[in-house]
């Protein structure tokens, strides 16, 4: 077998219940995505060959890491896989520098001084892993995995131990590495702002099962989705700079304008923006004599829950799905339903600009 | 009181014993601490018990045991090696005495040294291509040292009060075998109440030394600063 991308048939019991999935995927960036328990971590430790299988298979743009009828089993450090722990598992009797170089073992020709300056490591190089903060650490896991010269880079939950602050400054680092290394990666987490940011694909994870599988848009969408998305979830909208001025920066959306903070932007990059879902404010009619900069003209698509409701819009322009949390009375007040035309209405200061690189 | 020629003596025995004895017991205990530590094997908890009986045994019975297998028609005796080990009543086997008894308490804090280091850290060193001589070396090793420094110690310590089986198999003889446990009990037999206390004193010294070290670092070894 050839085919480029991941294959995975696993089995292996946990309790209370067994993992067992099946899928094959060709995405770059997948996510693994479902509610703790799920079996997300097993599944990732039996792709780095960390955990037993019972029974399975797991090939790799067409090698074969492990295959429990032919009896192939490979080594963890021949399977050429960066794979970063939910504990991180750095050297705590060395300094950063010299973790990182750790990577090399494997690697051969890494370009330490590459990763190093995207993952802003530098300045820390000489530092004991013990002096450093977590989000210092989790940049170094991430900079020895990439220095083992991975085929593949494995991430479990790496915002996960980190507070919401935190978590939204380590995000810009993930989205370099993906795009700056252009490694594979398949990304644990039960985040849904992480894998909508990170992933091209998600595979929604339930009691050892996979319960969906598609491009996170859709679903998130799903009716088996949309619950796991969870609260504090974060819309992530993709667009070229538009133009930059002295306080704010415009984003192209399709050909709507986004409003965004300035932040270090320059005109023609490529921007990823997010805006939190309780964040955003619907409109039936275009409002007149307001303060927020960003009026966005978008048809509701589906209308969930019952208390705690959300709604779900794609904007006209653009086609990108955007999550709205409102409450049960606003929906039934304003009558949302899908196909309705409606506004979304989004400060400036929401949004938040997470990268920018040039084309 | 001065410090006589005798009691010179028998500290210059005592921790030339000890030494030897703990020099012999390191590389031994060290190797069944990780063994115990990492690996699974047929017959593990047998290995477990048996490091452990020289802590419960009279330490008379391990010396005549000891005494059994270097006789001349034993199985380390001069008979069977064909040549002779000089072992019984030299400073030899007294140092063989002091490192069989003080090789469990080295073989089991070496093993508390190995479990600390938690072995998830060893795997991620295998994965990233370091050969499993240099995980040891290189990461099992360093994160363990507190606590093997500590084993060491506290083998020397043992070392330093064996009495039960090194007299059964070295003897009690002044200046080659009498080690300061022995010359105490001598002391004691001849009514020299003094040279005892003054030995008993020394014998305090070296071990508040030993294990005041040996607290601070199991301490730091925990984390505890």
């Amino acid at each position: 077998m050839s085919a480029p991308g991941l294959e995975l048939r696993l089995r292996l019991p946990l309790a209370p219940f067994d993992l067992d999935v099946e899928f094959a995927t060709s995405a770059r960036t997948l996510g693994v995505f479902g509610p703790s328990g799920a079996g997300k971590t097993s599944l990732l430790e039996a792709v780095a060959g960390w955990r037993e299988v019972e029974a399975g298979a797991v090939r790799f743009n067409g090698d074969t890491w492990l295959d429990t009828e032919l009896g192939v089993r490979t080594a963890p450090s021949q399977r050429g896989v960066g794979y970063v722990p939910q504990d991180l598992l750095l050297f705590p009797h060395w300094s950063v520098e010299r973790n990182v170089l750790a990577g090399v073992e494997r690697g051969g020709a890494a370009d330490v001084e590459r990763v190093l300056a995207v993952l802003e490591l530098g300045d820390l190089r000489a530092r004991d892993i013990e002096t450093i903060s977590g989000g210092e650490k989790q940049r170094v896991a991430l900079a020895r995995a990439l220095c083992s010269q991975p085929k593949l880079l494995l991430l479990d939950e790496p915002l996960g131990a980190l507070d919401r602050a935190l978590r939204r400054r380590i995000l810009p680092y993930l989205l370099r590495v993906r795009d700056e290394f252009r490694v594979p990666l398949v990304l644990v987490s039960h985040d849904a702002t992480e894998v909508a940011a990170l992933c091209d694909e998600v595979v929604l994870l339930e009691a050892g099962r996979v319960v969906a599988r598609g491009a996170p848009s859709v679903v998130f969408a799903s009716d088996e989705g949309w619950r796991a998305v969870g609260d504090e979830f974060e819309n992530v909208l993709t667009g070229a700079v538009a133009s930059v001025g002295a306080s704010t920066a415009t984003i192209a959306l399709g050909d709507a304008l986004l409003e965004v903070p300035r932040s270090a932007l320059e005109v023609g990059q490529r921007a990823v923006v997010s805006v939190r879902a309780d964040d955003v404010l619907i409109a039936t009619e275009r409002p007149r004599g307001l303060s927020a900069r960003n009026v966005l003209a978008a048809r509701i698509e589906r209308v969930f829950g019952e208390s705690e409701a959300r709604v779900l819009a794609r904007l006209e322009r653009d086609g990108a799905a955007m999550w709205i949390d409102l409450t049960s009375g606003a929906i039934r007040e304003l009558e949302l339903r899908p196909e309705r035309e409606v506004f979304l209405v989004i400060k400036t200061r929401s949004c938040r600009v997470l990268s920018a690189r040039g084309e | 009181m001065s410090i006589g020629g005798a009691t010179l003596d028998a500290l210059r025995v005592t921790l030339q014993v000890a030494s030897v004895a703990t020099l012999l017991s390191a590389p031994v205990g060290v190797a069944l601490g990780y063994l115990l530590a990492r690996r699974e094997f047929a017959g593990k908890s047998v290995v477990e018990t048996l490091v452990a009986l020289p802590l419960v045994l009279p330490p008379t019975a391990i010396g005549y045991l000891l005494l059994r297998l270097f006789a001349r028609h034993g199985w380390l005796g001069a008979d069977t090696l064909g040549f002779d080990p000089d072992v019984l009543l030299t400073w030899r086997g007294a140092v063989l005495a002091a490192a069989t008894m003080s090789l469990p308490l080295v073989a089991r804090t070496a093993r508390v040294a190995f479990e600390e280091v938690p072995a998830r850290l060893e795997t991620m060193g295998e994965s990233l291509g370091l050969t499993r001589a240099n995980v040891f070396a290189r990461i099992t090793l360093p994160l363990a040292k507190r606590g093997l420094i500590a084993a060491l110690l506290l083998g020397f310590c043992r070392a330093l009060g064996e009495f039960g089986a090194t007299i059964v198999v070295a003897g009690n003889i002044a200046g080659r075998t009498q080690t300061l446990a022995l010359a105490i009990f001598d002391d004691m037999q001849l009514g020299r109440d003094d040279h005892a206390l003054q030995l008993i004193g020394i014998s305090v010294v070296i071990a508040f030394a030993c294990i005041f070290v040996v607290e601070r670092l199991q301490r730091r070894a925990r984390g505890e600063a």
